[in-house]
């Protein structure tokens, strides 16, 4: 794994920029407002970090733009939704929803490598459905999306730890 | 573990997952999430890494939820007008 502290770095800096800016757009925010202001700046962040063309950086930055116009959207939560799926329409590499489902012979199915290549094949569309722009990643890079996609996270997770557990700490000290 | 050679007559298969790159993805790994580490037989099947790789990146999720829930009833506290609120404050919304 890379340097993983200038990851850090890097991150820390987009980030709290990214605060910022969210902060002088709408003051006053609510609860909810702020949280997801926080979310959105934090995947910002990562997804700008090393500049790297991975697809699941470029799906990230697609959707927070879209986030971001539905949290200054008033209109009603219908129109999230249509917002979201002619996303995933246009995307040339896109899979029909609706699979082929090949039949197999009753004696075929409980046969042990068959259930096994059932379950790797059941556990590669959870990993895909939890990568950004996953969807639309064939095997040959899901592997290396995951890699970089978990070092970016894990950054992100240790700045925002230590930042939210040391601005509690300072904001709230523990009786001595 | 069982044999991943697909048989010719499964058609419409979509290209899987190597032994290849899941070996590589476990010893990417192998430091983060211990789950990975073999056991008995020394050999940890497909199923299993891909499994705890996503309850790995689900924990991740969460961690940066929760965090993200601290981090805006922090920045909320308006009514404190502590010093250390408005330090706070300062640095992440000026």
């Amino acid at each position: 794994m890379r340097n993983l502290s200038s990851l850090k770095q890097e991150f820390l800096r987009k980030w709290i920029k990214g605060l910022r800016k969210y902060n002088s757009q709408k003051k006053n925010m609510n609860l909810l407002e702020r949280k997801k202001a926080i979310k959105l700046s934090a995947d910002l962040a990562m997804a700008s970090t090393r500049n790297k063309a991975t697809l699941w950086r470029k799906a990230l930055v697609a959707k927070t733009s879209i986030d971001e116009s539905n949290k200054n959207d008033i209109s009603t939560s219908s129109q999230p939704k249509k917002i979201r799926k002619k996303l995933t329409n246009s995307s040339p590499l896109c899979r029909k929803r609706r699979r082929i489902r090949t039949v197999y012979k009753a004696k075929e199915r409980v046969e042990a490598s068959f259930i096994a290549k059932k379950m790797v094949q059941k556990r590669t569309r959870k990993l895909k459905s939890l990568l950004p722009g996953g969807k639309s990643m064939d095997e040959a890079c899901l592997v290396d999306e995951t890699l970089d996609y978990i070092e970016s996270l894990r950054a992100q997770v240790e700045v925002m730890r230590c930042l939210v557990t040391a601005s509690e700490l300072f904001i709230n000290p523990s009786p001595p | 573990m069982s044999s991943r050679r697909s048989r010719s007559r499964q058609s419409g298969a979509s290209s899987e997952i190597t032994d290849a790159q899941i070996t590589d993805l476990v010893a990417k790994l192998l430091r983060l999430i211990p789950e990975l580490r073999p056991s008995r037989s020394g050999k940890v099947s497909a199923a299993k890494v891909l499994q705890e790789t996503c309850n790995y990146i689900k924990n991740l999720h969460r961690e940066v939820d929760d965090l993200s829930d601290r981090l805006s009833q922090l920045l909320a506290t308006t009514d404190s007008n502590s010093a250390q609120a408005a330090i706070i404050r300062s640095l992440l919304m000026k």
